[in-house]
């Protein structure tokens, strides 16, 4: 990529961040130039990937080099359209049947031993190997089985959770609430790290080799808040004197 | 008075909040104060060792499947995943089933492989685009040819050296999958579980917390968690990057909202007890 495009790239990337970023004084119209300019690319963007990736590899080369069973798939694909059509809309079904089948087919026995059987192994698993664990890791085994059954017992509302039975569903929330607290506290982390990106970026473009792209959009931003909220207060001051 | 006083903290202007968070995170880009990473989750370790243990030549699978809305997170652990790789001399095939990694994946295969001169086709490969994920990875656990014949620039993949030998799962040593999306699940469940291949994985901070049962049980080899995760690959390898430098960032701003917790908590407290 040539140098031109760079210090442009880094012009349109720092402007549009800030631009986001603007919203979080007041909305203004760069942020719906921004937000609606995001949508557009990301549209156009999802198009000529569906067709450069996907239309053009795996149906119209197939088809021009002879290959024409992939015409059953494509059209199996097409009947998911005729559900924009109300009358015809039964076709669609065909398509559906075969993306469930598909689907179901994938999907429930590989859950099933990921998900459900591998965990419990998981759980119990331990317990056959308490001669050889040290103390802190029976500990661990213990928790993690406990936690378990305890949470479970929480979801678990065939039988009325009073006296004894309401603690282990207290304790199961008290699980919950630490690993809700845990999701939380990496939540925050994530997005703080998404927010050092962006300015990690903006640094990046503020440099001279791109003509200090941020320190100037940065500067015409705030020149136009002050200008806006001069020129609102005075139209305001008018009309409140008209009245 | 002073109750009042103190009850106005709570009817602060949250833009104030987000002036000195953007200054807390700003501050350290411009001024690195170099706070150390000292802790090295186990989890990131375990990855280390899975590819610290293989021997030269082995073929590793990265599956690279995030956008730019999680490159800060994401970008350096892969970075330094692929560093680790070449560094052990260690054949890599990349694949991805995000249209949005393409361009993230250039970026770090126009400067890693120089660092360690190693060629494409020979010692790396990249494998273009493929939707519908679940049916690349069906049918890669018979034939990975009868999928990818060619790589992203359309050069047959099936004489280059990189590929010699690794027809499916059963000839790759590990499986990495660095991805923003649910894409390790299915690693996991349809090629560790199903094929018996070793899966590691990197993940943004927020979806971390979820594959800690697959970690105990061994499903998942290991995993990286966030820029933390990334810099604490780093410090593994010896390579400070970008996760690295995002840690004195990532440091003030966590202690920035324990003070505002702590301080509301304490207001609040007082305000109602005194």
């Amino acid at each position: 990529m040539s140098e031109t495009w760079l210090i442009i790239g880094g012009w349109v990337s720092a402007g549009l961040t800030i631009f986001l970023f603007s919203f979080l004084y007041k909305d203004n119209p760069f942020f719906k130039i921004a937000e609606h300019l995001y949508l557009g690319a990301g549209m156009g963007w999802l198009f000529q990937v569906s067709v450069t990736n996907v239309w053009l590899p795996k149906i119209w080369e197939p088809v021009m080099n002879g290959e024409l069973l992939v015409i059953i798939p494509s059209i199996l694909g097409i009947s998911l359209l005729t559900q924009f059509i109300p009358r015809i809309s039964w076709i669609s079904r065909y398509g559906f049947t075969f993306m469930m089948g598909y689907g179901s087919g994938l999907a429930i026995p590989a859950g099933l031993s990921t998900d459900f059987l591998s965990q419990i192994g998981g759980t119990i698993k331990p317990f056959s190997m308490l001669a050889s664990m040290t103390p802190f890791n029976i500990f661990g085994s213990l928790l993690v089985a406990g936690g378990t059954i305890c949470v479970l017992f929480y979801f678990f509302f065939s039988v009325e959770h009073k006296g004894h039975l309401q603690k282990i569903s207290n304790v199961g929330i008290y699980f919950l609430m630490i690993y809700f607290g845990a999701a939380f506290g990496n939540t925050v982390m994530a997005r703080f790290s998404l927010l050092y990106g962006r300015f990690d970026d903006l640094y990046t473009y503020s440099a001279v080799k791109y003509f200090y792209a941020t320190q100037v959009i940065l500067v015409a931003m705030v020149v136009y808040f002050i200008l806006h909220s001069f020129f609102t207060k005075n139209k305001k001051d008018v009309s409140e004197e008209a009245a | 008075m002073l109750k009042e006083q103190l009850q106005k903290f709570f009817k602060i202007d949250r833009r104030w909040i987000f002036l000195l968070l953007a200054i807390t995170l700003f501050v350290p880009i411009m001024k690195p104060i170099g706070l150390p990473n000292k802790t090295i989750s186990p989890a990131t370790k375990r990855v280390y060792e899975s590819i610290e243990k293989l021997p030269a030549g082995s073929f590793v699978l990265f599956s690279l499947d995030y956008d730019p809305s999680t490159r800060p997170e994401l970008h350096p652990m892969a970075t330094a995943l692929l560093r680790h790789a070449f560094s052990k001399n260690l054949r890599v095939g990349v694949v991805t089933y995000i249209a949005g990694s393409t361009g993230l994946i250039e970026e770090i295969f126009a400067k890693v492989p120089k660092e360690y001169n190693k060629k494409d086709g020979v010692d790396y490969t990249i494998l273009p685009y493929q939707p519908n994920v679940l049916a690349v990875m069906t049918q890669m656990s018979s034939d990975l040819y009868g999928i990818y014949s060619q790589d992203r620039n359309g050069n047959p993949i099936i004489d280059m050296p990189v590929m010699k030998g690794v027809k499916n799962y059963r000839d790759m040593s590990l499986v990495v999958s660095v991805t923003g999306t649910a894409l390790l699940d299915y690693w996991v469940a349809y090629v560790g579980d199903k094929y018996g291949v070793p899966v590691a994985g990197g993940v943004t901070a927020i979806s971390q917390p979820g594959y800690g049962p697959y970690l105990q049980t061994n499903q998942l080899k290991g995993l990286i968690g966030g820029m933390k995760g990334a810099a604490e690959y780093e410090s593994l390898i010896k390579q400070p990057g970008k996760g690295t430098s995002g840690i004195d960032a990532l440091n003030l701003a966590h202690l920035l909202v324990l003070a505002l917790i702590l301080t509301s908590n304490i207001i609040l407290l007082f305000v109602k007890y005194f």
